[in-house]
């Protein structure tokens, strides 16, 4: 299992299908670091085989460039169509985890995402957790896509 | 001929996204409705001429697979076609959905040439 490509791959593909837009890629992070300043991060919970939480971590000028991108408008404010497209990009980049998961035999299964927006706040997470993320860049600023996991046996 | 369309997805965004692709394909419609969720998309349904559905499968309240089910039962509908567009691809789900009367799938994310491919000889 390669995560931190799987989260690449499953990123970029939805970057490049829905808007149209190649993203710069970091290096993926296995552990603790790369956090990037959010105004906005989506959650989505996995479970079955590999049970965990994908999170997108946006700062605001990124996530209402994303969201005007899908929405064919300007957006200058954090609102809910915000954190409704924002909570869209984590569902599909969830969604093509599943695949690249079934890759490895491994079942999962989505629930609904959720977004949150503040100016500080802390998102928990799991015991026992393994953390992979990779810091995404474009033209407004970086994002972090994350996941937290463990590995059913 | 134009068309009814009904979409159905618990994302706002996503309904205007896929609405856009229906428009950017040159797919003619009449009208485009719009449903939260499963409940909401029966309720549509009961009250408008609907020529076809497309439909997510994760939503809360009633999701995709439970408005199939729903709507199989019920005479007036049971005959409208649905399409799903879901982040959803495994084959049991998507083979679930095809039992209760679904009859295709487009995966997120998509391109509005692939919204194009597989609904426009049902829409044009």
């Amino acid at each position: 299992m390669n995560i931190g490509q799987d989260i690449i791959g499953a990123t970029t593909d939805v970057f490049s299908t829905m808007l149209m837009m190649d993203l710069v890629v970091g290096d993926p992070v296995d552990g603790a670091g790369g956090e990037v300043e959010s105004n906005i991060t989506a959650m989505l919970g996995l479970g079955g085989d590999i049970r965990g939480m994908l999170a997108v971590h946006c700062p605001a000028a990124v996530a209402m460039a994303i969201t005007g991108g899908f929405l064919g408008v300007d957006v200058d404010e954090l609102n809910e169509d915000v954190k409704d497209a924002i909570g869209e990009i984590a569902n599909m980049i969830a969604g093509n985890l599943k695949t690249a998961f079934a890759g490895y035999d491994l079942k999962i299964e989505l629930a609904i995402p959720t977004s949150i927006i503040g100016k500080s706040y802390r998102v928990g997470g799991m015991v026992g957790a393994r953390r992979v993320a990779v810091p995404f860049t474009m033209e407004q600023g970086a994002f972090l896509v994350e996941l937290k996991y463990i590995v059913n046996s | 001929m134009g068309n009814n369309v009904l979409l159905v997805d618990d994302s706002s965004t996503m309904r205007k996204i896929v609405g856009r692709s229906l428009r950017q394909a040159g797919i003619e419609f009449d009208n485009i409705f719009e449903a939260a969720d499963g409940l909401q998309a029966l309720e549509v349904l009961e009250k408008e001429s609907v020529d076809i559905v497309l439909s997510d499968i994760n939503m809360p309240n009633m999701d995709g697979i439970a408005f199939l089910r729903e709507k199989a039962t019920r005479a007036n509908m049971k005959n409208i076609p649905v399409f799903m567009i879901s982040t959803e691809t495994g084959e049991d789900i998507i083979g679930e959905a095809k039992s209760l009367g679904a009859i295709g799938a487009i995966k997120k994310p998509f391109t509005p040439d692939m919204v194009n491919e597989v609904l426009g000889p049902f829409l044009k």
